[in-house]
């Protein structure tokens, strides 16, 4: 470890480090938002959620370079480029926890919903919703730590926040900007899960107290 | 109470008939030409064994389940052509495994629908704070718990207060009482009918035990297998006058015993009985009293409520009575038991006689184990007399205006 690289770079590495928290925050709160649009679609009818989780599901596969490869001469060498792929990584995690927690309440509970006279909307909104939180909030967790990792791989466009710091490391031979690189990137991972995990919690205060 | 609908609602089935698909999985008991009217204000039980239709019929009513054909009146209009959202925000629905929405409070639970009636925060909250006192949990203390802190027995009331809420004027109620031990269940059940009798809301019970139906119900439509209704009688007659095999089977060997359980004590011919107070003149009751072939005297304090008993022997000639003379020794019975509580209290306690109180613990009779055979003796006479003529209701639709009218009316004190 050169103590000192470290000393002269902290500017540079604490950009590294907000480059790569926005690109994750972009991807994962884009996703959530596309994921959320098809989870209502299947909510209001399930025959939509083949084709829909077919759909996400096929994006999962492509490996990551090889889609970055593909977009470049669409988009460019852009951020634009970089979200993307990471959103399009995030959808089949998400559309498939949001969907899960939907369907997690216990039937007695929509049929008490249902007898007393709720609308859809309304019974989204303060039975189902809440009902599926633990189960979005663990699939929000999953998709920030994979989208946190992901990020990485965007350094090859010129992207990738903190693995823009570890890819130069390796051309230079810079074995303390790879492990700076490395350490940051998991240490946010951590710091990213761990915070929605307690925004899951203030959000299900039912599920403390027994 | 707010809004002024009426308080209770008459619900009439008009030949409603509920078919499955052959072969489709995990359907609800199918309803066959069912055809009954629960008047306002009474307690309808619907009983059955498992796949009888017992709650499909009661889901047709919120339109949880649609009827093949027929029609479902209510108050006359048919619940089909009414909305289904504002249909159902008009009707109390408890079921077995309660429901209650557990990321909300007691409170929100409570308030549920008066919420989606857009009543005023605080009238919400006022009105979650009634029920709660009403269904006998202290608004205090359990308006913010969660669900998951409450007991089994407490949770069944917070449904019942959560149907409740906006002072529905029907109630459907499937297996209300279902999820918990015996001793909670009766106690649930008493408070139910304490509860109804100040409410008088029109209610649907569904439950598969003859003895909750027989307690419960004011009228007990007892359904066979293939949702065919057979027979809608007070539970009296059920007991005292199967309409088929298959009711008196249902039923059970027992009814003469399961008769005792419909029959409160203060509803009784009890028996007056000489009293008298502390500080009376002995020698003016000493005359009444030995004319009375009971040969004890109750005394009584000032408010009427019983003291104890002093035999005719022991009555002084002269003097006033004081409060040690009198011996307590009899049970003192609610007048809303039952003869089976009231016998089996008698036969614990060892005794002829209980004291018949009223709400207050005024003594306003005696009933003894005596009565109590006789309204069983009654009961067995009824039964012999009666046709068993199971033909008339055999495969068609159940006509009640006849079945009813062919009975004869049996036992005078019904509830």
């Amino acid at each position: 470890m050169n103590w000192d690289w470290i000393r002269s770079n902290v500017p540079a590495i604490v950009d590294a480090t907000i480059d790569h928290l926005i690109l994750t925050l972009i991807a994962v709160g884009v996703g959530f938002l596309i994921s959320f649009a098809f989870a209502l679609v299947i909510y209001r009818d399930r025959r939509a959620f083949g084709p829909l989780a077919g759909f996400a599901g096929i994006v999962y596969t492509i490996p990551s370079l090889a889609l970055l490869a593909f977009l470049v001469p669409f988009t460019g060498l852009s951020v634009l480029t970089a979200e993307i792929a990471l959103v399009g990584y995030t959808l089949l995690i998400l559309t498939r926890s949001i969907v899960g927690g939907f369907d997690a309440g216990p039937p007695d509970i929509s049929e008490a919903a249902n007898g007393m006279g709720y609308a859809w909307r309304g019974r989204l909104l303060r039975v189902d919703l809440p009902l599926a939180m633990p189960l979005i909030i663990a699939g929000l967790r999953v998709a920030t730590v994979t989208t946190v990792g992901l990020v990485m791989v965007t350094a090859v466009i010129g992207e990738g926040g903190l693995g823009q710091l570890m890819l130069r490391g390796f051309n230079f031979r810079n074995t303390t900007a790879v492990y700076v690189g490395a350490i940051m990137t998991v240490a946010l991972a951590i710091v990213l899960d761990m915070a929605i995990l307690a925004l899951g919690r203030l959000a299900t205060p039912w599920t403390r107290q027994r | 109470m707010p809004d002024q609908p009426p308080r209770a609602s008459t619900v009439e089935f008009e030949h409603v008939t509920k078919r499955y698909d052959v072969g489709a999985k995990d359907t609800p008991g199918a309803v066959n030409d069912l055809s009954l009217t629960v008047p306002a204000g009474k307690i309808c039980v619907l009983v059955g064994p498992s796949g009888c239709g017992k709650t499909t019929s009661l889901k047709m009513v919120n339109r949880l389940i649609e009827p093949t054909s027929g029609r479902i009146l209510i108050d006359g209009q048919d619940a089909a052509q009414r909305d289904v959202i504002e249909l159902r925000r008009s009707i109390g629905y408890v079921i077995q495994q309660v429901g209650l929405f557990p990321h909300q409070t007691i409170a929100e639970n409570v308030a549920t629908v008066t919420r989606l009636l857009g009543w005023s925060k605080d009238r919400q909250r006022q009105r979650a704070d009634e029920l709660l006192g009403l269904v006998g949990l202290d608004p205090k203390q359990y308006r913010n718990r969660y669900p998951s802190q409450l007991s089994g027995g407490e949770r069944q009331r917070v449904g019942v207060a959560r149907a409740l809420a906006a002072d529905p004027p029907i109630m459907l109620m499937d297996e209300p009482f279902g999820a918990v031990d015996p001793i909670v269940r009766e106690r649930l059940q008493n408070e139910f009918l304490r509860l109804q009798e100040e409410l008088a809301k029109t209610i649907l019970f569904v439950t598969h035990d003859i003895d909750e139906a027989i307690k419960m119900g004011d009228l007990v439509a007892v359904m066979q297998t293939g949702g065919i209704l057979a027979q809608f009688a007070p539970p009296e007659e059920i007991l005292a006058a199967p309409a088929s095999d298959f009711v008196a089977r249902f039923v059970g060997a027992d009814r003469g015993l399961k008769r005792l359980s419909l029959t409160r004590v203060g509803n009784l011919d009890l028996m007056e009985i000489p009293t008298a107070r502390p500080g009376d003149d002995a020698s003016a009751v000493r005359r009444t009293a030995l004319a009375h072939p009971w040969g004890y005297l109750l005394l009584i304090d000032d408010a009427g409520a019983p003291i104890g008993w002093i035999r005719d022997a022991d009555i002084p000639e002269e003097g006033s009575f004081s409060e040690d003379m009198a011996v307590p020794m009899s049970p003192l019975l609610n007048r809303r038991a039952t003869l089976k509580d009231a016998l089996s209290l008698l036969l614990d306690a060892d005794v002829q006689a209980g004291i018949v109180v009223d709400r207050g613990g005024r003594a306003l009779g005696v009933v003894t184990v005596e009565m109590i055979a006789e309204v069983m003796r009654q009961g067995d006479h009824v039964v012999p007399e009666e046709p068993q003529g199971p033909e008339e209701d055999g495969a068609g639709p159940v006509d009640l205006g006849e079945t009813q009218a062919e009975r004869p009316p049996v036992e005078a004190e019904t509830r």
